[in-house]
């Protein structure tokens, strides 16, 4: 850590208690004080599993057997095994569709559907509708996860409805089980993403878009040429966060599908879970754990520099 | 003075959480206590049998070691999660548990691991070892030749069909097929004849767990010329006919819809959907399952008035009614002494009250077990107690036991996936094989497998 | 100025229902076009009504089956609605002893959060140094992480610590996964509490955590309970965490003995698993209730570690 300390920090100094009375450096490590618990913590409890992970991925831990007693160092070949394996790629492809489908395209473009429908719909009504969103949001994740498997089964109020209308529902976790549950995962986290947008919409200056109209310009063309550029960081750094959040969805998938039918709806979270719980695999699963990592770390490098204007200043 | 406040305020931070949530925490965990015996075991809304034994038996060893404490730990969770969740618990000495409730196929793979503690000591001194039968006394081998666990019964597993359907399809009422096609075409002439019904179950899904790798695949698997592990070799079996040919099985009944609907089949729950709602109400034709199911319709929450009157028998047959013409495999339960453990000899203790003459009987009885001591085999109150036991019990000359090994718990969940996948439809029986192949290798070693 | 007014950050998701708090500034309709805004704010009101049932309807089956003498997974409303459901779940087992747990785990973690990362705000808020940069960069990445993909390694090295089964590990570790985004959080409300009131207080000699205790903490109190709350709702909700590290069924939170719950009595007790729903829900639900009350608009609140 010290050596990410500043030589001289004092000249950018506000002002503070104490000035002067110990020399920089040591001054600056008393200052710096407070943040120990917290790095104590991190340090601990969230750098600690993942310099674990990357350790445990090198080893054939397992849960049972001889192998649980004494894991093997092998290298590397749970990631060579990782990545000739097609079950692996599968899940890799079933969580880009999952992240995809229900956060970036599902969550913000209903996201922001919601936020200009409130905005610009009946007022009472607009309120009701995201209060009911935003329930949605702040259920607990199992519960959510409950409801939705509900409202999904075989005889759940979905068939039901079709019904009514004459149809006969498909077995929807069973025939369709990612498209359930990116329905079921757009259906929980939209309210995030209308929150973020009905807070950037609204500090789109109205002149903008008031001139645009007295223009002649259509609200389409006012929406994507003046209220779109306006809000472009907002969504860049929703769509960012919503990645991240998905990528790690975990209750939702497990309640409604367990993964399956066959590996149908396993995402990575959920192949690590099986690999290493269901199956003993533990090294192997903590390779599965290892990449979904590093594809998080990705996003969030990227995520890190867009927002990085915003820490410097 | 005041630089060292926002270390020590910090400190106290940290502090006050962690004295807030030890408050709360409650009773210590596992081991830590000598004077207190943790017993992990299952439990769920339909398996209540085992709870009933085990809440007798802490009370009669407590009353008679004054002093020592029973602390009973109830996973209420279905036979697969209950697996995951022992494992999770075994695997730190601060958690494990004193006495374990363990399925035989895990003793090897938890005995290479460290987790169970060898009993031979222990059992030397116990008189009524001698009353337990030789295939109870092979299920709690360790690789080693030690014991790690005394059985509590065994089982057997057939055909169970439901008389009034068969009647109402025009199928005899004294069913006893003969082979793989005896039974898909009572199955087919039940789809025809009786709709609405299900005709038969088979468990493919991976969320049943070792149900569909024992009362489902390994059922038709042992009746075919192939095998799953080669004894006298000591080798697994890859590319077998009958590996193929128990898939293609799956994919008839999953294909035709003689089996139930996937949402039923994959999920968790089917096990006790079979037992308690399909059978009794008549919603089900044909289940291949274990001798345990009429217990909880003799007494209990399930309770089902006159199923001896609805519920028929048949072995299930070999694939082409090659010797010996039909087929049962036999696992069963055991109580094992967790390795960390810290007091051995309580803990087994314990377990010879658990499994005396009389709690053996009382779980015998209700559980619908096959009785593996002697003198509850033997005794009235056991024959007469269940009308299936008969039966069952003449299925033992010629059933099957899992391989013995410590990978078959890792081998048993690739065969899971194998006919969970061909059910859905997701690979063909030989797609499915292969995968399970490459999983084998992946598992054991290219030297540790052959060809069937 | 705080960031939230400017750009959402990952802190930037007012908690508040739109519509209710951030009127339109001025009427929305043009008096040029009065003609082409009706039949789009038809269409508006329309597409609002289709949205709102689909996200009422599953919520409406959670409430409607709990007093649903014989519920299914099908949502209908009761001939003869019924508490017995409710009654039947009140039980020690079922509902207050895991309800209990899920307070003090969540309680715990909330109030450790709170104070660690007031802790740290204060001297990324207070001195400007280039460490904080780096400091806050990281906390920043470490906030963005799907920590819950890696419950695997995390479980195994919590049976290397020893802390499995152990209600404290499980808290710690809940901390830690949240801290990140509460230091963000806090800086941010501590940002927005001018240095000038804390001088006078330096003046008189008090020392920075003095001035942090007695002038700042006060200030921000606010701030302070939304962080507060917001934790206590993520780590109320979670499931997957104690899922894998808490075993002993006498310490596990109603997150996972709903699951338990839902996976052995599930096919028949849809009732009771809807009753015992609502009385898990209910909490976080009043607690969002008060965060909206709390603070208007001006303050933020994110979900990027939710789950």
């Amino acid at each position: 850590m010290s050596t990410a300390l500043a030589p001289a920090p004092s000249r950018r100094d506000r002002g503070g208690p104490g000035r002067g009375a110990a020399t920089g450096g040591r001054r600056t490590l008393l200052r710096l004080l407070p943040l120990a618990p917290g790095v104590v913590l991190m340090g601990i409890f969230l750098v600690g599993p993942i310099g674990y992970a990357l350790y445990g991925s090198l080893t054939n831990a397992a849960l049972s057997g001889y192998r649980a007693v004494a894991p093997e160092f092998v290298g590397l070949d749970n990631y060579t095994q990782l990545f000739t394996s097609g079950q692996f790629w599968k899940s890799v492809w079933l969580t880009l569709v999952f992240v995809v489908g229900s956060a970036i395209v599902g969550q913000n473009v209903l996201g922001m559907a919601l936020a200009l429908l409130v905005r610009n719909g009946p007022k009472r009504l607009g309120s009701v509708v995201s209060s009911l969103v935003v329930t949605a949001w702040v259920l607990p994740e199992i519960v959510a996860a409950f409801t939705l498997y509900a409202f999904f089964a075989t005889d759940g109020t979905l068939n039901e409805m079709l019904g009514w209308l004459g149809l006969d529902g498909p077995t929807w976790l069973i025939t369709f089980p990612l498209l359930t549950v990116i329905l079921a995962n757009v259906w929980r986290g939209t309210a995030f993403s209308m929150m973020v947008y009905s807070a950037a919409l609204a500090e789109v200056p109205p002149d903008l878009t008031e001139a645009a109209e007295i223009d002649g310009a259509g609200w389409w063309q006012r929406f994507t040429r003046i209220t779109l550029p306006m809000v472009r960081r907002a969504i860049a750094t929703n769509m960012m966060l919503t990645t991240l959040q998905t990528l790690g969805v975990f209750t939702l998938i497990w309640v409604m599908t367990g993964g399956g039918p066959g590996t149908q709806s396993s995402t990575l979270p959920i192949l690590a879970f099986q690999q290493a719980f269901k199956f003993a695999q533990v090294g192997y699963g903590t390779a599965i754990a290892t990449v979904t990592l590093m594809v998080g770390a990705l996003f969030a490098v990227v995520y890190v520099k867009v927002l990085k204007p915003e820490v410097d200043s | 003075m005041q630089r060292t406040r926002p270390a020590a305020l910090g400190a106290a931070a940290l502090s006050l959480g962690i004295v807030l949530a030890g408050c709360g925490s409650g009773s210590s965990s596992g081991s830590g206590d000598t004077n207190t015996i943790t017993v992990a075991y299952q439990r769920t809304a339909q398996f209540t049998q085992l709870d009933a034994v085990l809440k007798k038996a802490a009370s009669e060893y407590e009353a008679a070691n004054p002093g020592k404490k029973v602390k009973l730990t109830a996973i209420e969770a279905e036979q697969d999660q209950y697996f995951t969740k022992l494992a999770l618990m075994n695997r730190s000495p601060s958690t494990a548990p004193d006495v374990i409730y363990e399925d035989s196929f895990q003793v090897r793979s938890d005995a290479a691991a460290g987790y169970l503690a060898p009993i031979d000591e222990q059992l030397a001194g116990w008189s009524d070892w001698s009353q337990f039968d030789d295939v109870a006394k092979q299920a709690g081998l360790g690789d080693d030749k030690k014991t790690y666990g005394v059985s509590m019964g065994t089982d057997t597993r057939a055909l169970f069909y439901n008389k009034d359907i068969f009647e109402k399809a025009g199928l005899p009422t004294d069913w006893q097929p003969k082979t793989w096609d005896d039974v898909l075409s009572a199955a087919r002439t039940i789809k025809q004849k009786a709709p609405g019904v299900t005709p038969i179950n088979v468990y493919a899904g991976k969320a049943a767990g070792e149900a569909t790798s024992m009362q489902g695949f390994e059922m038709l698997l042992y009746g075919t010329d192939s095998t799953l592990y080669d004894d006298s070799s000591q080798k697994w079996v890859t590319g077998s006919q009958g590996f193929k040919d128990t898939l293609g099985f799956y994919q008839t009944i999953f294909g035709e819809k003689l089996a139930p609907a996937l949402d039923v089949a994959l999920d968790a729950t089917v096990g006790s959907r079979v037992a308690t709602e399909m059978l009794p109400k008549g919603e089900l034709a044909i289940a291949l399952d274990g001798s345990w199911l009429p217990g909880q319709w003799i007494e209990g929450d399930n309770a089902w008035k006159g199923w001896e009157d609805t519920i028929g028998f048949a072995p299930m047959p070999t694939q082409n009614g090659q010797a010996p013409g039909s087929v049962s495999m036999s696992g069963g339960w055991l109580l094992s002494v967790g390795a960390n453990a810290k007091d051995k000899n309580a803990a087994f203790d314990f377990i010879k009250v658990a499994l005396n003459r009389e709690n053996s009987l009382k779980y015998d009885t209700e559980n619908s077990q096959i009785a593996v001591r002697k003198d509850v085999a033997s005794d009235d109150a056991y024959t007469s107690y269940n009308p299936s036991f008969e039966f069952f019990s003449s299925l033992v000359p010629t059933t099957n036991f899992r391989p013995a090994t410590p990978d078959y718990s890792q081998i048993s969940g690739n065969i899971q996936v194998a006919a969970e996948s061909v059910a859905t439809g997701s690979a063909t029986p030989d797609e499915a094989a292969k995968t399970y192949d490459e999983g084998l290798v992946g598992i054991v070693g290219q030297d540790k497998v052959q060809g069937g | 100025m705080t960031t939230p007014t400017t750009t959402p950050s990952p802190t930037a998701a007012v908690p508040v229902p739109p519509a209710a708090t951030r009127p339109p500034r001025r009427p929305r309709v043009s008096p040029a076009a009065p003609s082409r805004t009706k039949g789009p704010r038809l269409a508006a009101g329309l597409a609002l009504v289709v949205v709102g049932v689909a996200f009422l309807v599953p919520l409406a089956w959670i409430l409607l089956a709990s007093v649903n003498p014989s519920a299914t997974v099908s949502v209908s409303v009761p001939e003869e609605p019924t508490l017995q459901n409710y009654r039947d779940v009140l039980t020690p087992e079922l509902t207050f002893r895991p309800l209990l747990n899920s307070l003090v785990v969540s309680g715990a973690t909330a109030v450790i959060v709170v104070l660690v990362a007031t802790l740290s705000a204060y001297p990324l808020s207070r001195y400007r140094m280039r460490f904080n940069r780096a400091f806050l960069h990281t906390i920043l990445f470490g906030s963005c992480l799907p920590i819950t993909a890696v419950m695997v390694p995390v479980y195994a090295l919590f049976v290397t610590l020893g802390l499995l089964d152990s209600v404290p590990g499980t808290v710690l570790f809940l901390s830690a996964t949240a801290l990140p985004m509460a230091v963000w959080m806090t800086k941010n409300f501590m940002d927005s509490v001018p240095v000038s009131i804390e001088e006078a207080a330096w003046v008189d000699g008090a020392s920075s955590m003095q001035a942090l205790w007695r002038v700042v903490v006060p200030l921000m109190r606010p701030g302070m309970a939304v962080v507060f709350i917001f934790v206590f709702t993520q780590a109320w909700g979670n499931f997957f965490v104690p899922f894998v590290l808490l075993l002993d069924p006498a310490k596990q939170p109603a997150a996972v003995s709903i699951y338990t719950f839902f996976g052995t009595n599930g096919a028949v007790a849809y009732g009771q698993l809807a009753a015992f729903s609502v009385l898990y829900s209910l909490p976080v639900l009043v607690l969002y209730l008060v965060v909206q009350r709390l603070g208007g608009g001006s303050f933020a609140l994110a979900g990027s570690v939710k789950g």
